[in-house]
């Protein structure tokens, strides 16, 4: 899969990487050219896995777009640049495409990125579209009008999870977390307690117990001294926001302890990382996802999205970055429409308050903090060993953004419920 | 409490062999080239896809021997690219200064990761462990899959092996003369360069051979390396640049140091570790089992 | 190995070209070269201090970034939290974090070890430094420090307002061509040339009462506190500070301007960095293969070329000049 995607990349690149720097930048300005949207995302290094389905989204919805006649009759075109995860990489590349006439960019998943492009946006006059980076800080302290966010926020995602569990699992009241010991780690199991203290006293009509979580290191090859403090914790309950690789290892190493055996495993935001490396010894667990095909069934533009990324790639099983990209392209194409102008300020007055068709329904891009209220897809993963893929989707649900989104507070820091 | 014991002793010798696995090569390579390598990680994590590879053949019920003769092919493989490691870098490295080796290893654990991703590409991957080993033996309280068991005998029977060879076989007091006095060893005809050929050899092989025990042990991805290339380095360091003995020990040390620092300073992980790596250079900077003087 | 002495008006024409070169950027080039060549001229300074201690006092430090990282930390932290103290004032304040913590590791590890024994310490104090910094509050953790501005310069009549414009690009390249001026100064003075015969010949060093050990741990003190202070300017120029300044891997950034460009030219790291930044500008979208490309260059470079470009350069010159007599060059 993703050697096909990157050769495909390479060969389309060959052209504009040769563009030379110093071209006068008025020349890009003209009206009836292309409309350039810069994509600057995690290209090479830990996080190129996502980058990649971020690429592919980006690219599809550009293609349709296109072939559908384009925004006020200009095409869109793509300007696509490796931020390698690093906030300096990724600057230098958003300022260059400023230069080159993309002021409008999208792309950014890793959080520090995400942070670093607010200030430089306003500086430079751009405006981006964020697509899974997950700090909370986004949409509050470090608020800044010139990004957006049209995904899950970390404060609707993990409570979301929290509801369902309330709903589902009423009789599982006790939890602990495996936590990456990393701020945004710690941000995620703040924000599950939070779901967990509202939503089992109203829903399951418990109180529930919470448990220290388990405080793990990232981008470690042996976590079995905290399976074994995990294994003999009396939650019922796990929420794992260890993520990609270190997720594997975990769960790998905790299946002769029988970790998740009798305990219900809500896992953040693996979708299926931890399923498609483990395939037959993946352990039942709930996962969330920023899109799932089959949740979305019957959607055109879902059903769409889909069919074009199993063409463009050869792979069944796309995760739901695809989405994010997909969706945040759209919103720009929207806002552009609205505003009559690709212009800065005319895409962020469009964007703020746009209402958008996405692949997972209707989304609002909320014009107080610019994030997105949208539903938060939840699956069910189980192993299938006879299955072509050796795990699969056993139930998925939607959970209505409006009942775990926050209130708007930008500038302010979140506040959350606490165990007493 | 015997079993929180033997808990933390068990996960501790997990870590201190598997770490020791990749170790060992390294070290090996540094005591008699000097050669600081880089690229170790990088080797050890191919020699982990290879085994991956001939292991995909037998899907997910794989028998120990093919884990087994996964674990040889990919110690062949990586032995085989330490030939061409020797030939294109260190032989043409051997008359300038050591910076220059280390750099060039550097660029090779790139190239290392960029190869990765070409071949395999950047999915999560992992095996199974072998079907004779997924039990697990239940010991005063404590659970201790025979998987591990199986690492932690790797690593035993791997030092025991170069033990033997390095200290009671004639080619040992050959490796131990030209580590000490290579200049010598050319004088009382030695075949230095030979020697220094079949290190590198050993000690890629070792990276392979590692990279295959482990397969099972942890994910697979482009980030194995970085993941191994640190703790590896650390062990190398308390334990004596150049000591296999050292590497070994130190290992051990620690892995107790990381278990219990994840046990009673569960807040904090890492900060133990390069904590008393810095704290035994402060104390003893030539590490604990030392073979060369450092001046 | 010689060591290149530069004269002082090859030198000064050299920079000349260098700031000229630099300053007709903002002028003809977009933003985000702009911001890459402030970049390099940061990674000019970034690896001439680094050889300073490794091509004049034989000093492998392979924990530059720490150096690197605590400046830019300092100076992040005093602009958000202090930020009434003036940007001279932090500066020094982050050129003394650097020497300080060079101080200590001197301290800790030079009178020890040397050559890549040395060079394995200081990764492990760096990789100790960099563990401490993700765990810090007050550093803001993983995420670092966000919202560093460019400060204003208060020079009692006139406010230079380097917020404005490209006005603190050409703050960047004043100021890395002062610090290079003084790397050069250090570099060919008396005390840049009992460094060198420290490192030639220390048995000689030492019979001529040269305290060797003090000699080197000025030199790995100079150096650090030269890379905080390019760490500190570089802060308010990427507006953030984040942990994976003080990462290992960037430690092999200084290593890789000097071995590209020359370790035994004065000039050779600042080859470096500028032939780097080139080459990272025209790959920037040949993207998947980055890696590979990198990896594969430095290969081949440090194995083609161990002289750095100057070195290869400066045999070609060789050549040219005595056709006749090639194996002059040879010994030079």
């Amino acid at each position: 899969m993703t050697g096909i995607s990157r050769r495909g990349v390479i060969a389309g690149l060959g052209a504009t990487s040769l563009a030379a720097p110093f071209i006068n930048r008025r020349a890009f300005a003209q009206s009836g050219d292309a409309i350039k949207i810069g994509v600057v995302t995690a290209l090479s290094g830990p996080q190129e896995f996502i980058g990649n389905f971020v690429l592919s989204g980006c690219q599809i919805a550009v293609d349709q777009i296109n072939a559908a006649g384009g925004v006020l009759g200009r095409q869109l075109a793509l300007e696509i640049r490796d931020d390698r995860a690093n906030p300096a990489e990724a600057s230098a590349a958003a300022r260059e495409l400023i230069g080159l006439g993309a002021n409008l960019q999208i792309g950014t998943i890793s959080s520090s990125v995400a942070l670093a492009m607010g200030p430089l946006m306003t500086q430079e006059g751009g405006v981006v579209i964020t697509c899974g980076a997950g700090t909370e800080k986004l949409n509050h302290e470090n608020y800044n009008e010139h990004v957006f966010r049209p995904g899950d926020g970390p404060y609707m995602r993990m409570r979301a999870q929290a509801r369902l569990m309330a709903e589902r699992q009423p009789e599982v009241t006790s939890w602990t977390g495996l936590v990456p010991d990393h701020e945004y780690g710690r941000t995620t199991w703040a924000v599950y307690v939070d779901g967990l203290l509202q939503f089992y006293p109203e829903i399951a009509k418990a109180d529930p117990e919470i448990l220290d979580p388990i405080i793990v290191p990232y981008g470690a090859g042996d976590y079995r001294t905290f399976v074994t403090q995990a294994a003999r914790s009396q939650a019922q309950g796990i929420y794992n926001s260890t993520y990609g690789g270190d997720s594997v290892t975990l769960f790998q190493q905790a299946k002769p302890f029988q970790l998740f055996k009798d305990r219900v495993l809500m896992d953040s935001a693996n979708e299926f990382i931890v399923a498609g490396a483990l395939k037959g010894d993946t352990p039942g667990h709930w996962t969330g996802i920023h899109w799932y095909h089959e949740t979305n069934k019957g959607n055109p533009l879902s059903d769409q999205l889909y069919d074009d990324y199993v063409k463009k790639t050869g792979n069944t099983q796309p995760m739901g970055w695809v989405s994010e990209a997909h969706a945040g392209i759209y919103a720009y194409a929207k806002a552009i429409e609205k505003s009559g102008k690709s212009d800065t300020d005319a895409v962020i007055a469009g964007l703020k308050g746009l209402e958008w068709d996405t692949a997972t329904g209707k989304r609002l891009m909320r014009a107080e903090d610019n994030q997105a209220i949208k539903d938060v897809e939840l699956i069910y993963i189980e192993p299938d060993a006879s299955g072509p893929l050796g795990y699969k989707v056993t139930d998925y649900v939607k959970v209505d953004g409006n009942t775990v989104i926050e209130p708007p507070t930008p500038g302010e820091p979140m506040t959350l419920r606490k165990p007493s | 409490m015997a079993g929180d014991l033997i808990t933390i002793l068990f996960n501790a010798m997990i870590w201190a062999m598997a770490t020791f696995l990749v170790a060992s090569g390294l070290t090996l390579v540094f005591g008699i080239l000097h050669v600081l390598n880089f690229s170790h990680g990088g080797f050890f994590m191919i020699g982990g896809y290879v085994a991956y590879t001939v292991l995909s053949m037998f899907g997910a019920d794989i028998p120990l021997w093919a884990y087994l003769v996964a674990a040889i092919v990919a110690s062949v493989a990586m032995g085989g690219t330490g030939v061409a490691v020797d030939t294109l870098v260190f032989r043409r490295l051997k008359s300038v200064d050591g910076v220059y080796v280390l750099i060039a290893t550097y660029a090779l654990l790139l190239v290392c990761d960029g190869v990765v991703k070409l071949i395999w590409g950047l999915n999560y991957l992992s095996v199974s462990p072998p079907r004779e080993l997924l039990d697990v033996i239940f010991l005063g309280g404590a659970i201790l899959p025979t998987f591990s068991i199986f690492v932690i005998l790797s690593g035993v029977v791997v030092f025991l092996v170069l033990d033997y060879v390095l200290n009671r076989t004639s080619a040992g007091r050959i490796l131990q003369v030209i580590a000490i006095d290579p200049w010598m060893a050319g004088v009382v005809g030695i075949n230095v360069s030979s020697v220094y050929r079949w290190t590198v050899i050993t000690g890629f092989a070792l990276a392979g051979l590692a990279g295959g025990l482990l397969v099972a042990n942890q994910s697979l991805s482009p980030d194995l390396a970085g993941i191994f290339i640190l703790q590896a380095f650390g062990v190398v360091i308390v334990g004596g640049m150049g000591s296999v003995r050292g590497a070994f020990v130190a290992s051990i040390f620690l892995g107790l140091v990381e278990a219990l620092s994840a046990t009673y300073l569960p807040n904090y992980p890492g900060v133990l570790f390069f904590a008393t790596i810095a704290l035994v250079l402060i104390v003893r900077p030539e590490g604990l089992l030392s073979r060369q003087a450092t001046t | 190995m010689t060591i290149a002495r530069v004269r002082p008006a090859i030198f000064f024409s050299l920079l000349a070209l260098l700031v000229a070169g630099a300053l007709i950027v903002p002028h003809v080039a977009n933003r985000g070269v702009v911001f890459l060549s402030g970049v390099v001229a940061i990674n000019v300074v970034f690896g001439i201090a680094f050889n300073l201690a490794f091509a004049k006092a034989g000093i492998l430090s392979f924990g530059n970034a720490m150096f690197f990282a605590v400046g830019a930390y300092c100076a992040g932290y005093l602009i958000t939290q202090q930020n009434h103290l003036p940007f001279v004032v932090i500066l020094l304040a982050a050129a003394g974090c650097g020497g300080l913590l060079a101080l200590v590791t001197g301290l800790l590890a030079l009178r020890r070890a040397s050559g890549v024994y040395f060079a394995v310490i200081t990764l492990a104090v760096g990789a100790l430094v960099h563990v401490l910094i993700m765990k810090l509050n007050f550093l803001g953790r993983n995420d670092g420090l966000v919202g560093v501005n460019r400060p204003i310069i208060d020079l009692g009549l006139v406010e230079l307002d380097l917020a404005r414009g490209d006005a603190y690009y050409y703050f960047i390249i004043a100021s890395c061509a002062l610090l290079v001026t003084l790397m050069w100064v250090l570099w060919s003075n008396r005390f840049g040339r009992s460094l060198q015969g420290v490192k030639s010949d220390p048995m000689r060093a030492s019979f001529l009462g040269i305290d060797i050990d003090r000699k080197r741990l000025i030199a790995l003190v100079l150096s650090g506190s030269i890379t905080a202070l390019a760490g500190a300017i570089y802060a308010p120029w990427a507006q953030i500070v984040t942990p994976e300044l003080a990462h290992w891997s960037f430690s092999t950034m200084p290593l890789l301007f000097t071995l590209l460009g020359g370790s035994a030219f004065f000039l050779g790291p600042a080859v470096g960095a500028i032939l780097f930044g080139l080459l990272d500008y025209a790959t920037r979208s040949l993207i998947g293969i980055s890696d590979l490309l990198v990896g594969g260059l430095l290969l081949a470079v440090v194995l083609s070329v161990p002289g750095g470009v100057l070195g290869l350069l400066g045999s070609l010159l060789a050549r040219v000049r005595a056709p006749s007599s090639p194996r002059r060059e040879g010994r030079a």
